[in-house]
């Protein structure tokens, strides 16, 4: 049996307060799946991918990544996630090779490694002539390469994207697209997040929506699509009102 | 953006024991950002040191009898060292988790394959380093002033890095604690500094009108400043062994509490 690239088994995240970000959570991921992962602001999408990364720490559930426990042999999963936030965490004042190149380190990469896949990482994303420059003085599309070039320095087997064109303008969203089914056709499994849903339809092959903490619908992309568009499907999952029926009312 | 070879295979990481590349790039990357305020992280007190051992150590210091047959100014510059060493080794580890916190680039250690304890090796790692640097650096100033000598340069050592670990230790603690800058410094105002300056710098225990002496006996920064003046000159107030224990057992108890602090995620995860 092929080991899922992440099996999530009733994930419960309660925040200090009493807030319940997610609610009985599971779902499963297949390796080299695309995966898209939507859901409305609040919905609970980055505490998910919080808990699997170890930013969040779970309140119950069980999450495997390539079938090794994320709480438990958490230094062995997080070898095999590249993470891009949708904020950007970043010391603002160090430089783009630096900021790519330590995080390289963190992951263990000795130097000549890390040199090399900066650099290409660097000539992949065009940043070039940015190199030198610190995070804070960069546009938003650049801090938004250099985000995603870090969450590949190690070339994880498993990479999350939350939100990774946010601002990004249309010729680097649609640049970044290609990039992202070239790594997927080479065998990269994505989580993707994004309130883009020609960027899920495009991309993804499967698709789960979460609401409330819950996922209300998942399955592959075909089915959200067999009685409508993508928006339709997910409107009628998150119980919001499509523009149509809206204005009829 | 141009096309690359996404199959280039990369060195297979070793099997997951001590992360020792994470533990230097750890250090890498926090002596790249002093380097980014070397004004403030080791100027500032060595100059602050500079006009201590120069107002009480030679100008005052120079009208002062000796004592235990050392000059004034020998015997003050082991407490303004100490008293510095503490400062650089509170102010490393606080802001270094704060900033790191306050900017959430905390997250790119915590979705790295580290353990809590290398986490926290890495933290005191440079924790030590500044104070190391700070010290050697005061060390040439007195040198400057003909007044440092250092007798026992193992048990020196053993107080600059047992000293700089326990407020390294602190420092993290106050730093995942902190949600400002204002609490950020409340320790240092309120705790380190005055009790740095009643813990013997200036004066022996003996100077003290005896219904005050049991604030230096009851105050660990005397014990402190009593072991690193005993490394440098050989003066000493207390038994030195019971002054190491007591440091290595304040040392241990922190390391604890830190270590339980980021197993649970204090500060660091959501």
């Amino acid at each position: 049996m092929t080991i899922p690239a992440v099996c999530i088994s009733h994930l419960t995240k309660v925040y200090r307060g009493g807030t319940v970000a997610v609610d009985d959570l599971s779902m499963t991921i297949a390796p080299g799946d695309f995966f898209g992962f939507l859901g409305p602001n609040g919905a609970g999408k980055s505490t998910t991918i919080h808990c699997m990364t170890g930013i969040a720490k779970p309140t119950s559930g069980k999450i495997e990544i390539f079938g090794i426990d994320a709480v438990k042999d958490y230094r062995e999963a997080r070898r095999l996630i590249g993470l891009s936030p949708q904020e950007f965490n970043v010391d603002t004042f160090a430089k783009v090779t630096q900021i790519i190149d330590w995080m390289g380190g963190y992951f263990g990469m000795r130097a000549a490694e890390r040199k090399a896949r900066t650099e290409m990482l660097i000539d992949r994303f065009e940043l070039g002539p940015h190199a030198k420059k610190p995070f804070r003085e960069l546009s938003g599309g650049l801090k938004r390469r250099v985000i995603l070039a870090r969450a590949l320095i190690h070339d994880p087997k498993l990479l999350i994207l939350d939100e990774p064109t946010a601002g990004v303008d249309v010729e680097l969203r649609r640049d970044l697209w290609r990039y992202l089914q070239e790594l997927n056709r080479d065998g990269k499994t994505i989580l993707l997040t994004s309130h883009y849903l020609e960027e899920i339809e495009r991309l993804c092959r499967t698709i789960a929506i979460i609401n409330g903490g819950k996922i209300v619908r998942e399955g592959p992309k075909a089915e959200f699509l067999t009685t409508g568009d993508l928006e339709e499907a997910y409107l009628s999952a998150t119980g919001a009102e499509p523009d149509h029926i809206a204005g009829a009312a | 953006m141009s096309a690359i070879d996404n199959t280039a295979e990369l060195t297979p990481m070793p099997p997951m024991t001590i992360n020792w590349v994470g533990l230097w790039t750890m250090i890498r990357r926090e002596l790249s950002r002093l380097m980014r305020v070397p004004t403030q992280a080791f100027i500032a007190p060595w100059i602050s040191a500079a006009m201590f051992i120069f107002v009480f150590g030679y100008i005052v210091g120079g009208r002062i009898s000796t004592i235990g047959g050392h000059r004034y100014i020998e015997f003050v510059l082991p407490g303004i060292l100490m008293i510095n060493v503490i400062n650089a080794a509170f102010l490393q580890s606080s802001s270094q988790i704060y900033f790191q916190r306050f900017l959430r680039y905390i997250e790119e250690a915590l979705v790295a394959p580290f353990s809590y304890v290398e986490m926290i090796v890495g933290l005191l790692a440079m924790t030590v380093v500044r104070a190391v640097i700070t010290a050697v650096g005061i060390l040439l100033i007195g040198a400057a002033f003909g007044a440092t000598s250092v007798s026992g340069i193992l048990e020196f050592l053993f107080w600059i890095v047992s000293v700089s670990i326990i407020f390294g230790l602190l420092g993290i603690i106050i730093g995942l604690w902190a949600n400002n800058f204002e609490q950020l410094t409340m320790l240092n105002i309120f705790f380190i500094t005055p009790l740095s300056f009643v813990g013997g710098v200036f004066n022996t225990v003996h100077m003290l009108p005896g219904w005050l002496r049991w604030i230096a006996w009851a105050n660990p920064f005397f014990y402190f400043i009593n072991g690193i003046r005993h490394s440098m000159i050989g003066f000493s107030e207390a038994p030195e062994l019971l002054g190491a224990g007591f440091t290595v057992a304040l040392a241990a108890i922190l390391a604890v509490v830190v270590w339980k602090l980021f197993s649970v995620g204090y500060g660091l995860r959501e």
